[in-house]
């Protein structure tokens, strides 16, 4: 039976075309989107590599340009933020903190290899503000005062791409011309952008401040006892402002970052979701009305079936086996090109997300066939064989 | 074979209630080549639909080798239509995407335990019978009328039906086609004892049967030998 379905259909390609096509396209965009949605829904299960909670982030903008001036200022506040006793710990970072909008990068060489890398300055006590853990040698500290080499603490993404099954602690890389890199440790993940993006390289290079005298930091991330809040929030914000008089200084929570980000993250994927749903909409009713059409003008082949011993459960199966296979050779075509995505890993995109979104694809559009179908096949199974064969 | 005993065929509308078949009996034993003749309207596409399962009649029994089937469900008669029953319609009803071959095909897909290549000698064997072995890779409409219908009865025969039903099968054909068709209609019954029951308006085919059934509104009317039947007989 399965082989007069694919002879039925073949035979009926002209007829059928318009139909194929469209299950094709629909197909198409079924797994661009699903492609987009496992992609994200994969990132989001996978480790962040920190712990955002109790986490905050105070942001201070200067008043003057005097650089002396600042340093002294911002000084005071690191002193004063670790004096209080709700903040378990403190360390300076740059504008890319997590779930900013913000990235810095530069590339890492060792060897012949150059990878393009995120690059995050942050302080001694980062790793316990976040909550990290080092999986390969240590995080910097005191130990690195005055070391020959800067030290740096790298992410396992990076590792594998630089090192390629080497062991990186210890490894000098070129800062400049007149400076290196020392890896002094490894962190399993580190995923800052948000949770929905996919882990790329990362360091993270070490703020001491009498090492880099001239540089500026207006970022303090902020570990706090659990429970603290706004009252927390506005003592802490007038006592710093005590110090860094004329500063402008504002305090986000990095689960109010995370919930920014993640709005941002998840537009693009409800839009095209929302598309994508009008689309299938679209080709359902096109699918629906063209199913119930050749139904109805099919009449009196039903009636012949039925007379040459077909049964009505059969007629519905086989009007059900015909839209399978008539989405069938639109999926054929449609997988077909859909896995040259994996294949020539279009997007530096994992094949297995290609593989999922194909399969959910091909799923979704036999359901929807068959969902489809399903009343036209009715109505052709309950055709009474008498009148169908006198319609002629 | 087939036997019928006070059937009646009511067709019921809101406002309208038409007798179709009133009071019909017939048996139709083994072997014989029966005609059906009357008006247009008078019932005999009716009695054949009933006969061959397709419809149910308002009152009486229809028994198949001696079975009545009025509790039989729908997956039951369609098993015994493809089992026992052939049938020749005067449109052809052929499917015209599928070749000649794949067309006498058709019964066999409904029935278990036949392969692919036991299917297809079969096929084979009933085009050769009707004479169009050479056609089996022709479409239904690179055929002539007269052709077609073979197709159809190579069809009916492919199952090696007990009995075929034929509405009108020369109703389309000129009188040649016609008469080629009722030859082959005639050897089948001589040579292989298939059972025909013949629906026509041309009392010459009629006369070529054993045995014309003449029905007049809904009523059977006459049923007598034909002058054929002895020379059949013999």
């Amino acid at each position: 039976m399965i082989r007069h379905l694919f002879k039925l259909i073949w035979n009926r390609k002209r007829s059928n075309f318009l139909l194929i096509t469209e299950i094709f396209f629909c197909f198409l965009v079924l797994f661009a989107v699903l492609s987009l949605i496992v992609y994200n829904v994969r990132n989001y299960n996978k480790p962040l590599g920190f712990k955002h909670e109790n986490v905050w982030l105070l942001t201070m903008r200067p008043d003057t340009d005097s650089t002396a001036l600042n340093r002294q200022t911002l000084e005071q506040i690191l002193q004063r933020t670790k004096g209080f006793q709700e903040i378990e710990s403190v360390s300076l970072t740059n504008s890319n903190a997590p779930f900013a909008f913000s990235q810095m990068t530069t590339n890492l060489t060792y060897g012949q290899k150059e990878i393009k890398t995120d690059q995050f300055e942050v302080q001694d006590d980062f790793a316990e503000v976040m909550q990290m853990q080092v999986s390969k040698g240590r995080w910097f500290g005191p130990a690195d005062n005055g070391a020959h080499h800067k030290p740096i603490v790298i992410s396992k993404a990076l590792e594998r791409q630089l090192f390629e099954g080497e062991d990186p602690i210890g490894k000098v890389l070129p800062r400049n011309d007149s400076s290196s890199y020392q890896v002094v440790g490894v962190v399993d993940h580190y995923r800052p952008s948000s949770e929905y993006t996919a882990e790329e390289p990362a360091f993270f290079n070490r703020i001491y401040l009498p090492e880099n005298e001239d540089e500026f930091y207006g970022e303090i991330l902020m570990r706090v006892k659990p429970g603290m809040g706004v009252e927390f929030e506005e003592r802490m914000v007038k006592a710093l402002s005590g110090i860094g008089k004329g500063w402008t200084m504002e305090v986000a929570t990095l689960e109010k970052m995370r919930q920014n980000k993640e709005k941002v993250s998840k537009v693009p994927m409800i839009a095209l979701a929302i598309i994508c749903g009008f689309l299938i909409l679209n080709v359902a009713l096109g699918l629906f009305g063209v199913l119930w059409y050749n139904i109805n003008r099919r009449n009196s082949e039903i009636g012949l079936r039925r007379a040459v011993g077909a049964s009505s459960s059969q007629v519905y199966r086989q009007f059900i086996g015909e839209v399978l296979v008539l989405a069938t050779f639109g999926l054929v075509l449609g997988v077909a090109f859909a896995i040259q995505f994996p294949l020539l890993q279009v997007f530096d995109v994992e094949s297995t997300v290609y593989f999922i979104a194909l399969g959910i694809a091909v799923g979704m559009i036999y359901l929807l066939a068959v969902g489809c179908a399903f009343y036209p096949s009715r109505q052709a199974a309950a055709i009474h064989p008498a009148i169908a064969l006198h319609e002629e | 074979m087939i036997t019928l005993k006070n059937i009646e065929k009511v067709y019921q509308t809101k406002t309208i209630e038409t007798v179709a078949l009133h009071n019909v009996n017939l048996h139709i034993p083994k072997g014989e080549f029966v005609s059906v003749m009357g008006p247009s309207g008078c019932g005999k596409s009716t009695l054949l639909n009933i006969m061959g399962l397709l419809d149910e009649p308002t009152n009486g029994i229809v028994e198949i080798d001696g079975l009545p089937i009025s509790r039989y469900k729908d997956k039951e008669l369609a098993h015994i239509r493809n089992q026992k029953l052939g049938f020749v319609f005067q449109s052809y009803h052929l499917i015209n995407d599928l070749s000649v071959l794949d067309n006498v095909e058709l019964p066999l897909l409904y029935r278990t335990g036949v392969s692919a290549a036991e299917t297809r000698r079969l096929a084979l064997t009933a085009l050769e019978k009707v004479g169009l072995s050479a056609r089996t890779k022709h479409y239904p409409t690179q055929l002539s009328g007269g052709q077609r219908q073979r197709v159809a009865i190579a069809r009916a025969l492919i199952g090696q039906p007990e009995i075929i039903l034929a509405d009108e099968p020369t109703g389309n054909l000129d009188s040649v086609m016609g008469e080629e068709i009722m030859n082959i209609l005639l050897n089948l019954n001589r040579h292989d004892g298939t059972s025909i029951v013949m629906v026509t308006h041309d009392e010459n085919m009629a006369m070529k049967t054993e045995r014309l059934i003449r029905f007049f509104d809904g009523q059977q009317v006459s049923d007598a030998k034909t002058s054929a039947y002895d020379y059949q007989k013999v």
